[in-house]
């Protein structure tokens, strides 16, 4: 990446800080505040007025959400964020000659940076608070998942910046499939406690597999499903590969559709 | 020859058409298939351009004509269609008013992001800011969100930037038509620094003033495609001698038809040769046509033969209604008094206009030339009444 590049690419992610929290009272306390009210909800809802199907046996509930809740945000907010780059930067993309497929990458990086924050801070209160022991192979498999998580979240924000430009609808939908795959993802359940058929089903979900080994790595109660995480890794690395195909063909012209 | 820092060639740019609801998604379709997107728009072609290291260089045409686009194809933020554009060097541009700038964002993170674009951060920005501070000049807005600037602290802040970070080539589209007048001198002085220190500058400006103060080298587009190159000076008589005969074009031209209310009859009441003594008085005589009942109104201007406006007025700005013929109801007579017009001796023309009822639309145009003749050692247009005392 050429140095001026770079350094765009520096006061796009301060940029990106800036428009999540600067103007509010709480600030950077959000950073942690909005999550834990999510946290918090969904746990007295799935915990105590719905019970899901876990077994929490080892592990409190709001533990369990914790380990799932934290990664699927992480994914889902980058995948949110990164949709409408082009059309935020129009203005930008009008008036300056930088590749515009910067800006999606420092929206998704500032996204995936700010969540992954704030996951390492709820990480350290379930160590400290909860008495959570991951494994060297735990703390691996939970960085490895992060990062397939992020590839995913690349991908996705790729495509679906590009076809936003072209067709504004986008955004809209992709808002309705984070809040079906929330549901389809075992972040709020466990897998292996639905009935075969749909555990088998539920295994297609590219996005299970990395939520499930960082929960297993960190909380030790499974098996980190290694294999299923490679397959992830690979199909992500697929789908950038085609975001770039997309690019080259579609995003030749991208501006004259702003 | 010095060398280029940029070369273009063959250059066409094509928009999509996307007005109707289903033209983005054909045209995203078509671009996935590895063709050019369904309806096109075609704003530019057969442009072929050098700009030499060291060049000053205007593009000047009417609002359309394509000169926007071209700068932003040479900057690089639009794709050419055909052709193809080399740079080879560092461009600054500051594109529709301003270099990018978020509005949520202050002037000071605003300057940050668009010296990153051109390579300044960290110290070497440090260093600068002040100095960008300094020379955009809107005191303590510097750190206010640049939604609530004036369209001139925008380019004003635009151009320290630029200022700041002195490019190879200076692209600026009507820059200086915002500015007030002493931040215009400001840039103007900067940018003939710039130029005397060798820098390139490529402009695009309505005010051939400053195409004339600032360039050498001048292009005339015309509805996209180059309608003359080369110097400055000769280039901008041309557009401006074909303007003239546009407008004048457009003044005299017999229309399709006659328009709907139109001067049938324009005579100087009492002056068949058209030639009259300075001070004496002008009387105008006015038939004028439009559908039965519709009462129009007259417009009458006086001009020096050279086009040079003297006054104007209308029936409607006095609230006078033209008389009605009681033989035709579609006919109207009005007569204008000028006593003892205060005319200095020369060449005139009255211009006659029809109006609506409403006076809100101009319609046709009748001109008679006159002459004013007698001795007069003053100058300028008219005499204005004056004395002389002695304090």
């Amino acid at each position: 990446m050429p140095l001026a590049h770079r350094a765009v690419l520096g006061e796009l992610l301060l940029r990106e800080w800036r428009e999540r929290y600067q103007g509010s009272l709480a600030g950077g306390a959000w950073l942690l505040l909005q999550p834990l009210l999510q946290l918090l909800v969904l746990a007295f809802v799935f915990g105590s007025l719905l019970p899901a199907r876990v077994a929490t046996a080892d592990l409190a509930f709001p533990v369990f959400l914790a380990l799932g809740l934290f990664p699927w945000l992480l994914f889902a907010n980058a995948v949110n964020r990164g949709t409408t780059s082009y059309l935020d930067h129009a203005g930008l993309i009008a008036r300056v000659p930088l590749p515009p497929s910067l800006y999606v990458h420092a929206r998704v990086l500032a996204s995936v940076l700010i969540d992954g924050l704030g996951l390492l801070l709820v990480l350290l209160v379930l160590l400290l608070g909860f008495g959570l022991r991951p494994t060297l192979a735990g703390l691996v498999a939970a960085l490895a998942a992060i990062a397939v998580l992020a590839l995913f979240a690349l991908a996705l924000a790729r495509i679906a910046a590009l076809l936003q430009v072209f067709v504004r609808d986008c955004a809209a939908l992709v808002g309705q499939l984070l809040g079906l795959g929330f549901f389809l993802t075992p972040v709020l359940y466990e897998r292996a406690q639905l009935p075969a058929a749909f555990a088998g089903v539920l295994a297609l979900n590219p996005l299970a597999a990395p939520i499930e080994a960082l929960r297993h790595g960190l909380s030790g109660h499974a098996a980190v499903p290694w294999m299923a995480l490679a397959v992830s890794a690979l199909l992500a690395l697929l789908l950038l590969l085609g975001s770039l195909a997309l690019q080259r063909r579609a995003g030749r012209h991208l501006e004259d559709f702003l | 020859m010095s060398p280029a820092l940029v070369e273009v060639e063959g250059l066409a740019k094509r928009y999509p058409a996307v007005g109707a609801r289903g033209d983005r998604i054909a045209a995203l379709w078509q671009l996935l298939r590895g063709r050019s997107p369904g309806r096109e728009i075609e704003v530019l072609s057969g442009i072929d351009l050098r700009i030499a290291r060291g060049e000053s260089m205007a593009v000047i045409g009417e609002n359309g004509a394509g000169k926007s686009t071209l700068l932003k194809l040479i900057t690089g933020t639009l794709t050419p269609s055909t052709g193809m554009v080399r740079r080879h060097g560092r461009i600054g541009a500051l594109l529709e008013l301003g270099a990018g700038f978020h509005p949520e964002h202050s002037g000071r993170d605003n300057v940050r992001m668009a010296a990153a674009i051109h390579g300044l951060a960290g110290a070497a920005l440090a260093a600068k800011l002040p100095e960008i501070e300094d020379f955009a000049g809107i005191g303590r807005y510097f750190d206010e969100p640049v939604k609530h600037y004036s369209s001139g602290m925008v380019v004003r802040l635009g151009f320290a930037v630029i200022a700041a970070t002195r490019p190879d080539l200076l692209i600026t589209d009507e820059v200086l038509a915002v500015g007030d007048e002493r931040f215009q001198k400001k840039c103007i002085r900067w940018i003939d620094g710039y130029l005397a220190d060798g820098g390139t500058l490529l402009l695009v400006s309505h005010s051939l003033y400053h195409v004339r103060k600032l360039c050498r080298q001048a292009i005339w587009l015309h509805e996209g495609r180059i309608a003359a190159q080369g110097e400055a000076q000769a280039v901008a008589q041309a557009y401006e001698t074909w303007l003239e005969e546009r407008d004048r074009d457009e003044g005299s031209a017999a229309p399709a038809g006659r328009p709907e209310f139109h001067v049938e009859r324009l005579e100087l009441v009492g002056n068949h040769g058209a030639v009259l003594e300075a001070g004496a008085s002008l009387v105008i005589e006015a038939g004028l046509r439009g559908p039965p009942g519709e009462r129009p109104h007259l417009l009458v201007g006086l001009v020096r033969a050279d086009g040079t406006p003297v006054y104007g007025v209308s029936s409607e700005m006095d609230e006078v209604a033209l008389a009605a013929d009681p033989a035709d109801p579609a006919a109207w007579r009005i007569r204008l008094h000028f006593p003892a017009l205060a005319l200095l001796p020369g060449r005139y023309r009255v211009r006659a206009h029809a109006m609506d009822p409403e006076a809100l639309r101009l319609f046709d145009t009748v001109e008679r030339d006159f002459e004013l003749r007698g001795p007069a050692r003053e100058l300028g247009l008219v005499r204005l009444p004056h004395h002389w005392e002695r304090p």
